[in-house]
């Protein structure tokens, strides 16, 4: 494919200023065992080819599903026919990037797809079956997914190069109704579960079928908890939810794109600006975020991104100050950047790379285990699992719900609380925090559900967190 | 060549190398193309033509699907062994509850909803949206940030009970922003299924005139009177379609109306339906099920009246039940069937300064903004106004507004509602995550009491 690509580009008129052609072939497959019977099998593969240009300041991008010499070179065709159709705009920098060459897979121990459909199906019916039994438990879903892309990338600055990727997860949920009260409960997190660049070994590792019991529970137990009460509060957020509250709050406003106002009209601005890069204080020192493609089984983890940037670690606020942002080759030059924070992301084929997180994490701190953080707050409350999200268009004033709540009194975890929320202003919520789980507690969790760009591209990406602690937070706002 | 073939053509080419006695092929062909902008320029043009096949194979209660966008026989042939297998293997569990596919059908005679201009993707009828838009911004003095795009979906199923079906349809949807060096923007959007009827310049128009030049105003939390535009009204009802309408969810027991039909649920006002034959609407004729489309009426006179099912669920509710024409996917959707053509009656209110003209002190809302659902049951969403927010006072819009959060149920304003304006718009939020499917919803401007306000921007 890399040879086909490469002849095709090597076509491409004199006219064009650059070009990339990037062939993905996706194999998916999801299953779903709901109340007791198996109720999906979805197997799925897709392939072919995105070619993006440029001539003059405008860019065209065409996909087309014919992995063909002559299906490539009609998308040629039609993306310059785009690309110089545009109203005529200057041409922005790129920052220059060493081609990318040769291959890179990620690693993993057993390949989902040799696993068999009987064995997986096996193991979701056990976990499936340990949700039952409680007749208000309307719903038990236990669910595996895996996928696999190859991507083969070329551009006319000498890139040729390809890699594979493997990703699968499973979780559990269970729906609780007692007349007008529903509750929810889900395990290893919200919305899927939590999937990695990993293979089968990781969904044996969650244990499925040993967390249903208390998941079933819970569910049963939060349908007459006491509602969580509204106030101010200290609250300890869970690994899942502070995942997303990194996502949210943090990674969509570090996307320099979003900066640079190029999403303005879809995914908002950001409260940040180039100019607070190096300076602002983002949160309180217990505060270093990274972003970083390197890391073993995120799903933000590859050997280059989608404009043939190599994989990096970049610390994007160190002691509470933010140092650097997301960025792609022509958002990076846009601010006088040296290079690209390789952020450059497409879902599939037939989607053009945008600025996107990698696997955005929070460093881990010397608060110990969460006993141990829980035994040093002596009123408040442990926040668990996603159950609701919603932010602004310049990523600053967020509100979420969890699935449960906690009761920590005198350093004790104590009653469930149902329908707990909480809301706040990004800085002001990050400056309350004051401590972070060791190491020992920090973990990825992966999200799969990432919208941004338009066509709308779905991406997924992983948060490496440990639970924390944030004083003087609004909850019970919902 | 394989793509010379009609996606129909195709579905019965696959359907042939099916060799299991239960099995529907259903075939899209998408292509469209979506122009972007920012700062008054061009950022991003993308063209797709992709067709997937996709082959439900169904075996003792249980369907399981494949697909593909390889279009050899060997291609199709391999999708249909990995549909059977899943089969196989999901019956190894016991019998299933998928209760087969339907007896054939004829699709709804579809009046519009295709326009060959549209379907040519002209890339030069973009570029021309785009310079008339950056000309209306630069009068005002202001920046514009959008997409426009157009799209044709063509969609065939064919299946072991003789079904054929094919339609094509189209679409176009275009928005833009209007913004000042202030950061303090605008926002309108046209959804046609022709690219013709969206006037890029009236659309503009409308987003400049929205980017207020007065002093903000502030609002803290409360209740207050508000007038929601269309835009609004439209991402309102999305969320109700399948919080309230899903038929798996009523059945489980866990939709907003379980144990409410027939009980009145929102002010009188209220007349909602799922209309997707409405010339109005981007109109479909079948669902992905092959079942007809047809009216159906889900709020009449604030009463609720119906959910929508596909076959898995009007199965699970049992006696008469049937499909309503509402799968979303072969087999229906793990997450149960959905409307996708909302209609919403318009009342009497000329336009939208008299639905302000009642309010002493209220909040009107051009469109809101990453809307979630809080609590399931109750309808309860939160979100964020967003581009067009504005203080009213004393019957008049005063002032532009900071941006608020509400947290408020839906099926609480549409009974709190008093008033809609006779005029419907097409709305949508022209996104196309995934396989391009063109919906919208046509509904009016409301003004109704007490919208939940819970937070603000800064």
């Amino acid at each position: 494919m890399l040879d086909l690509l490469t002849g095709v580009l090597s076509g491409a008129p004199a006219r064009c200023s650059y070009a990339e052609a990037r062939h993905v072939a996706t194999d998916e497959e999801e299953l779903l065992v709901r109340n007791g019977s198996v109720d999906s099998v979805d197997r799925s593969a897709a392939d072919g080819v995105g070619v993006r240009v440029r001539t003059g300041g405008g860019w065209g991008f065409a996909a087309t599903r014919e992995a063909t010499r002559a299906g490539v070179e009609h998308a040629l065709a039609r993306a310059l026919a785009i690309a110089e159709s545009q109203p005529a705009t200057a041409a922005g920098p790129l920052v220059a990037v060493k081609p990318a060459r040769g291959h890179w897979a990620c690693a993993y121990d057993r390949d989902p797809f040799d696993v068999s459909l009987e064995d997986k199906l096996e193991l979701l019916f056990a976990a499936e079956q340990a949700l039952r039994g409680d007749p208000r438990i309307v719903r038990s879903d236990a669910t595996c997914a895996s996928r696999r892309v190859r991507t083969a990338f070329v551009s006319s600055e000498g890139a040729a190069c390809s890699q594979e990727r493997v990703e699968c997860g499973g979780a559990i949920s269970v729906i609780a109704v007692d007349g007008d009260e529903l509750q929810v409960r889900s395990y290893p997190g919200a919305h899927g579960g939590s999937a990695a660049c990993a293979g089968w070994e990781h969904v044996l590792g969650v244990d499925l079928a040993g967390n249903a019991p208390r998941i079933a529970a819970e569910a049963i137990e939060l349908l007459s908890a006491p509602d969580c009460p509204a106030g101010r509060r200290t609250v300890i957020l869970g690994g899942e939810q502070l995942a997303l509250q990194i996502h949210e709050s943090i990674g969509h406003a570090l996307e320099l794109d979003r900066m640079l106002l190029m999403e303005a009209a879809y995914a908002g601005t950001s409260w940040v600006s180039p100019g607070d890069l190096g300076a602002l204080r983002y949160g309180s020192e217990h505060l270093n975020i990274t972003a970083d493609a390197t890391l073993r089984g995120g799903l933000g983890t590859f050997g280059w991104d989608d404009e043939g940037v190599a994989a990096t670690r970049t610390p994007l606020i160190e002691g509470g100050v933010l140092r650097a942002a997301l960025s792609d080759r022509g958002s990076a030059a846009a601010i006088g950047l040296r290079r690209s924070g390789g952020c450059a992301r497409a879902d599939g084929f037939a989607r053009q790379p945008i600025v996107r997180m990698t696997n955005v994490s929070i460093q881990a701190g010397d608060a110990g285990t969460l006993e141990d953080l829980v035994a040093n707050t002596d009123e408040g409350l442990f926040l668990e699992t996603n159950r609701s999200w919603s932010i602004d268009d310049r990523r600053l004033h967020f509100q979420f719900g969890t699935e449960v709540a906690r009761e920590i009194h005198g350093g004790e975890l104590g009653r469930l609380l149902r329908n707990p929320s909480y809301a706040g202003v990004t800085p002001q919520f990050w400056s309350g925090l004051d401590a972070v789980c060791s190491q020992s507690q920090w973990r990825l969790w992966g999200l799969g559900n990432c919208g941004k760009g338009e066509p709308g591209q779905v991406m997924r990406v992983s948060h490496g967190t440990a639970p924390a602690r944030f004083r003087d937070v609004q909850v019970g706002v919902a | 060549m394989a793509t010379r073939e009609t996606p129909l053509q195709i579905a019965e080419r696959a359907l042939a190398l099916v060799a299991v006695d239960e099995a529907q092929v259903t075939v899209v062909r998408e292509r469209s193309l979506m122009s972007r902008f920012a700062r008054s320029a061009p950022t991003q043009a993308t063209e797709v033509d992709d067709t997937s096949v996709e082959i439900l194979v169904v075996r003792d209660g249980h369907a399981a699907l494949a697909s593909t966008n390889r279009l050899d026989d060997d291609a199709l042939r391999a999708t249909a062994r990995a549909a059977d297998g899943a089969a196989r293997a999901a019956a190894h569990g016991g019998p299933g509850t998928y209760p087969g596919l339907g007896e054939p059908s004829a699709a709804a005679p579809l009046r519009g909803g295709f326009d060959a201009a549209t379907a040519r993707l002209d890339p030069a009828g973009a570029a021309e949206a785009l310079r008339a838009t950056f000309a209306v911004a630069a009068e005002h003095g202001l920046e514009a940030f959008g997409a426009w795009t157009a799209g044709a979906v063509r969609t065939a199923i064919a299946s072991s009970r003789a079904t054929q079906l094919e339609e094509e349809v189209s679409d176009s949807f275009m928005k833009v922003v209007c913004r000042d060096e202030s950061g303090r923007s605008g926002y309108a959007s046209a959804t046609a299924a022709s690219a013709g009827e969206i006037d890029a310049a009236a659309v503009a128009q409308r987003a400049a005139s929205k980017v207020g030049r007065e002093p903000l105003a502030e609002l803290g939390p409360g209740a207050y009177p508000v007038v929601l535009e269309p835009e609004a009204v439209g991402l309102l009802l999305e969320f109700l379609g399948g919080l309230a309408f899903n038929g798996l969810a009523h059945v489980e027991g866990r939709g907003a109306l379980s144990g409410r039909l027939g009980t009145s649920v929102t002010a009188p006002a209220i007349d909602l339906a799922d209309a997707p034959l409405h010339a109005g609407t981007l109109a479909r004729g079948f669902d992905f099920e092959g079942v007809p489309k047809a009216p159906l009426a889900l709020i009449d006179n604030g009463v609720a009246r119906a959910v929508v099912h596909d076959r898995s669920s009007a199965a699970l509710a049992g006696g008469d039940t049937r499909s309503t024409g509402h799968a979303t996917a072969p087999g229906g959707s793990p997450y149960g069937p959905s409307p996708t053509n909302l209609v919403l009656r318009g009342g009497a209110a000329t336009d939208v300064a008299a639905l302000c003209a009642p309010i002493t002190k209220g909040i009107y809302v051009t469109r809101l903004w990453y809307v979630n659902t809080v609590r399931d049951k109750e309808t309860l969403l939160t979100g964020m106004t967003r581009e067009g927010t504005f203080l009213i006072e004393d019957g008049e819009i005063t002032r532009p507004l900071r941006d608020v959060r509400f947290t408020d149920s839906v099926l609480r304003l549409l009974e709190a509602t008093e008033a809609l304006t006779g005029e419907q718009r097409l709305v949508s939020e022209g996104e196309f995550y995934g396989r391009r499917f063109a919906n919208g919803v046509l509904c009016p401007a409301l003004r109704a009491d007490g919208f939940r306000v819970t937070g603000a921007t800064r």
